[in-house]
């Protein structure tokens, strides 16, 4: 069956200098390759049974390196199909020595993700899984990790399955009626169809509360620091992604103009943009840098706006808090071991006056990066802040972590609370049912499969019939 | 004797019947052969035409020019409108008829065709001339010539009837002898062959029945007629009866459940779940305290009633034994003893959209042959396989009806595409446009189609003609006629629907839920002229009143329509397209779909391997 397809192969682990490099092998030529690399078929080691052997130019039989070779044979592999598992030593020069020689034994070189679109194509995983993997691969934070775990682990697959199975039994009750009007058994109530509508409206809307917060989770949220100059944005800005210096990775290349890091704070992602890195005195630069603040300002999740503790807020400040962007704002005290002499203490007073009944206005905090002190409060406001759905979820629900997932979740529940509608307003139940097959087929997009379990399957298991 | 036939029926039952006049009408020569033609039309297990989806198809097959409504008004002893509690769109016409009759109405429609022949004899063999069907043989060695046959065989291909856990009997139904020198011939052509089996229950004299112990069933007093184009005198209504059996049946089915040829191991074939055996029944459900039974009566000049929900194929004493337990049935005699049937089918997969065998153009299966049940779904097949039969004579393109015109439509297209695993019978939810196929539209769906192909007779346009005018008169009507709050606030009141402040459209009222068709028109200061029949006023009601929610069912018919236009070749290297996943290139490569929307009614095919399929013949026709 397998016959028309090629074997491929690829380094699995990052290309560079490290201890170990891994080289994976799929298809049906899989066993041949190998046998072809580690001197013949008698040193072709048993499925599942790690060996070390010598790994060989396929041509001059020279020797490549030294490898630990562990073989699968499909369709119990990542793949469905027979793999190998070649871990030989890292660096540059043996990993591709290693490919090479595959490839000269036999297989192709794989594509990007070629790997995983094989376990797809062979039902190993449904689309949700195979997206999951991705997140894993390229998670940046243990919010991020733990949501594509529960993914991988057929977290969002099991509930959008177990759906889709309530709304197939909805769908086969209204059959029964419909289909065996002069069977002996009673009609299910209307009612009860209605309730499982509510119930079935009702989990969705869980599943949809993670998602806007849950698609930040893959790029991270956009937290901007703004205020006047001489505000402490950047000393905060410094001091923050200080904080979590080991995890916080500069990003060359992303933006040019505006200084932006990626920092993981109570586990979750963000990108800090610093807007003071813009300010520059001289005329047209000032002028574009404004304009990209602005442009920052517009996306951003959060806003960090900083006054001195010791400064009364100016008409400037009042102003862009009341009106100069649309996300919710922390207003962050800064130099605050200033403001604790004594003398300060009236200004204080007056400054919380004149912010006070701002909406966009989420919070206050004090910090001083001169003393550390609350500077640990950032880092668990924010996640509270931006990620709250995922913060405040039961642990076991999955989050969703695109636009896909979102998109036709978001389909399915306006379809079958259409349907509750309908049935509560008299429509015939026949008719109402035209939105739960819309529903149902939202829900087989998602997941990319169709389940064999069918509406007359389900009634002739559950209704006797037989007039 | 005439030897050579544009047309070759072979087989007279709902599918041959149907099949032969359809070819007659659309004015090739036919010629109808079958083994006794006091037979044709034969009701071979319960005298009942209709039911939900079913009743639709009935109604179809007469919109299509067909016999099964006029035989079915004709010989019509009791009529019910099932469902009628629920919506219109799914109202199922059912009627009880006597046994006797229909068949000779059936002959009495098929006499009147002047381009269709009938002859008594059983087909033998297939005269094969370097590998293309050209004819049929018979058993007294007569030969017939054509180049289009269709062949409607039924049970008949190596059929066994088992009562009771022998060996069985080989037989085409009770007292016939089944078809064996014809299944030999067809295995010759290398067709894929399967067993399939259905069962009967036994009938009984309706003078030892004590009806007092019994539920009297009317039915309903509506003046519904199935065919749309003819009037037939419609006889008397008699009641049917309906008792249950109880824990005295259990124990004697399950005594001797090892007697029965299901249970026994006699029996390979598979069976239709929504048709149980009475065996079935008390294995699959043992906890269900009792089971519906329905006496149904066989006609208008006998006693004798059908026993429905009692197919069996345990032996006769033990049905005697299981029937006396029954209320009502304590003395009764049988007068036929119940059976099972196995017989040979062709997977449907080997046929395209006409019907027609994809190895053998020009060969024809419809019915039971193709692994379905129900004379109503034969029917359906047997008029779409006559037609195309005949349009293949005329050198005329496929006569193929969507999923979105007829549950017609849908039959042959789950047949194609699905296949089958078990003898295949039509639902309501099985049909994905239900809104859209209703019985009371079927002539607007389906007349229009046949009429243009030249399918109808003169008086059957004209009668269509007749219909559509009136149907179209009223509802230009409601869309142009309003009513003032003063005029309906009565009729409002008593229906529980808010008033209404000023001039609406009785388009719009009609949309209101209870609200009447009959009552707008009764309250309007200018109502239509003339008497206005009640099966046309029902037909614009219903599709007024539900236009949104049918126009969203062909807003989604036309979507897809979008998908059948992306027509796939029948060639297509499937195996080769490595983005689409194992299971569904394997399927795809033995249906070999003829669009992308039929490919995506493969069991199997995920909606990612139809957005990989197209891609892939992208792919294919810009490499080409």
């Amino acid at each position: 069956m397998t016959m028309d397809v090629d074997t491929i192969v690829s380094l699995s682990t990052p290309p560079g200098e490290g201890a170990l490099a891994v080289v994976r092998l799929s298809g049906p030529l899989a066993r041949s390759v190998l046998a072809g690399i580690v001197g013949g078929e008698s040193a072709v080691p048993d499925v599942r049974c790690p060996a070390l052997r010598r790994l060989v130019d396929p041509e001059s039989g020279e020797l490549i390196d030294e490898a630990i070779v562990t073989r699968y044979e499909g369709p119990g592999s990542y793949t469905g199909e027979d793999m190998v598992e070649l871990s030989c030593h890292g660096g540059w020069l043996i990993s591709e020595m290693v490919v090479d020689a595959c490839a000269r034994a036999g297989a192709r070189r794989a594509e990007r993700g070629e790997f995983t679109r094989r376990a797809y194509l062979h039902g190993k995983l449904d689309l949700v899984q195979a997206e999951a993997i991705a997140d894993l691969i390229h998670a940046r934070s243990r919010a991020m990790h733990r949501a594509a775990v529960v993914q991988m682990e057929r977290g969002l697959s099991r509930r959008v399955s177990a759906l889709r199975e309530r709304l197939v039994h909805l769908e086969a009750l209204l059959a029964h009626h419909v289909d065996f009007p002069e069977e002996d058994e009673p009609p299910v109530p209307l009612k009860r169809v209605i309730a499982a509508a509510t119930d079935m409206v009702e989990d969705l809307d869980v599943l949809l509360a993670t998602a806007p917060e849950g698609e930040l989770l893959r790029e991270g949220a956009l937290v901007v620091f703004a205020g006047r100059p001489n505000a402490g944005k950047s000393s905060l800005y410094n001091a923050l992604i200080g904080e979590e210096r080991a995890i916080v990775t500069e990003e060359p290349g992303t933006t040019r103009d505006a200084l932006e890091a990626v920092a993981q704070m109570g586990g979750f992602p963000f990108r800090l943009v610093d807007t003071a890195g813009l300010r520059d005195p001289s005329g047209r630069i000032e002028e574009m840098g404004i304009e990209i603040a602005r442009g920052y300002l517009g996306r951003a999740d959060a806003i960090l706006y900083c006054i001195p503790a010791d400064e009364e807020p100016s008409r400037e400040d009042v102003e862009f808090l009341s009106k100069g962007a649309s996300a919710p704002i922390i207003l962050v005290r800064t130099k605050s071991d200033l403001d604790e002499r004594p003398e300060a203490s009236v200004r204080k007073t007056g400054g919380e006056v004149a912010v006070s009944g701002i909406d966009r206005l989420v919070g206050h905090v004090r910090v001083s990066v001169e003393t550390g002190s609350g500077l640990d409060e950032l880092p668990q406001r924010l996640p509270e802040l931006v990620y709250r759905s995922i913060v405040t979820a039961e642990p076991d629900v999955p989050v969703l972590t695109r636009a896909r997932q979102s998109r036709t979740l978001r389909v399915a529940r306006v379809e079958v609370d259409a349907f509750r509608e309908g049935l509560e307003s008299g429509l015939p139940a026949e008719v109402a049912a035209t939105h739960l097959r819309s529903a149902e087929s939202a829900l087989e997009e998602l997941l990319g499969t169709v389940s064999v379990d069918d509406v007359l399957d389900v009634v002739f298991r559950e209704f006797c019939i037989g007039k | 004797m005439r030897s050579r036939y544009d047309v070759l029926v072979v087989g007279g039952g709902h599918a041959g019947a149907e099949a032969a006049a359809a070819a007659a009408r659309a004015g090739v020569r036919t010629l109808l052969i079958s083994p006794d033609l006091s037979r044709i039309g034969q009701m071979s297990c319960n005298p009942a035409i209709g039911g939900v989806a079913k009743g639709v198809v009935a109604r179809e097959v007469d919109a299509l020019g067909g016999v099964m409504g006029q035989a079915t008004d004709a010989s019509r002893i009791q009529f019910r409108m099932l469902n009628r509690s629920k919506g219109p769109a799914v109202w199922g016409p059912r009627a009880q008829c006597d046994r006797s009759m229909y068949p000779t109405v059936v002959r009495r429609v098929l006499d009147s065709l002047p381009m269709l022949d009938l002859f008594q004899e059983m087909v033998a063999d297939l005269l094969v001339d370097s590998g293309r069907v050209v004819g049929v043989r018979t058993r007294g060695g007569l030969e017939f010539v054509s180049e289009c046959i269709v062949i409607t065989t039924g049970t008949f291909l190596r059929g066994r009837i088992h009562v009771g856990g022998e060996a069985g009997v080989e037989a085409g139904r009770a007292g016939e002898a089944p078809s064996v020198e014809l299944a030999e011939g067809l295995d010759r052509l290398g067709l894929e062959v399967a067993r399939f089996k259905t069962g009967t229950p036994p009938r009984v004299d309706g003078r030892t029945v004590d009806y007092g112990k019994t539920e009297r069933q009317d039915g309903d007093a509506l003046a519904y007629r199935f065919a749309a184009y003819a009037q037939e005198v419609v006889p008397d209504q008699l009641p049917c009866w309906i008792t249950y059996s109880g824990d005295g049946l259990k124990d004697v089915v399950t005594r001797n459940l090892q007697r029965s040829a299901l249970y026994g191991g006699e029996i390979a074939g598979r069976g239709p779940r929504y048709c149980p055996s009475i065996e079935d029944k008390i294995v699959r459900f043992p906890d269900a305290p009792r089971h519906q039974i329905f006496l149904e009566p066989e006609g208008l000049n006998t006693s004798e009633l059908y026993v429905n929900g009692l197919s069996t194929s345990l032996p006769a004493e033990v049905q005697l034994e299981f029937m006396r337990t029954i209320p009502g049935l304590e003395d009764v005699v049988m007068t036929k003893v119940g059976y099972a049937i196995e017989y040979d089918y062709f997977p449907p997969h080997q046929l395209n959209h006409s019907l027609e065998l994809r190895k053998h153009p020009g060969l024809f299966l419809a019915g039971q042959i193709n692994g379905t049940t129900g004379y109503e779904e034969a029917a359906g097949q047997g008029i779409v396989a006559g037609i195309n039969a005949a349009m293949r004579v005329r050198n005329e393109g496929p006569f193929v009806l969507e999923r979105d015109q007829a549950y017609i439509g849908v039959l042959i297209d789950d047949l194609v595409t699905r296949g089958v695993d078990e003898p295949y019978r039509l639902f309501t939810s099985r049909a994905e446009f239900r809104l859209l196929l209703r019985q009371d539209n079927a002539p607007r769906r389906l007349g229009a189609l046949a009429r243009d192909r030249g399918l109808l007779t003169g008086a059957q346009s004209e009668a269509l003609n007749r219909r559509i005018a009136e149907e179209d008169r009223i509802m230009v009507w409601f869309g142009e006629t309003s009513l003032g709050p003063r005029d309906v606030a009565g009729m409002l009141e008593d229906v529980g629907s808010s008033p209404i402040h000023q001039k609406m459209r009785a388009v719009e009222l009609l949309k209101r839920p209870r609200v009447s068709a009959r009552s707008l028109i009764g309250l309007a200061e200018e109502p239509p002229e003339g008497e206005l029949a009640d099966e046309i006023l029902a037909a614009v009601e219903v599709e007024l009143k539900y236009a949104g929610y049918v126009e969203r069912e062909r807003a989604r018919a036309e979507r897809l329509r979008g998908q059948a236009a992306f027509l796939l070749p029948d060639d297509l290297p499937y195996m080769e397209f490595v983005t689409v996943s194992w299971e569904a290139r394997e399927k795809l490569s033995t249906v070999r779909p003829g669009s992308l929307a039929q490919a995506g009614r493969i069991p199997g095919v995920s909606p990612a391997d139809l957005q990989n399929l197209m891609l892939e013949v992208r792919k294919l026709r810009a490499g080409a």
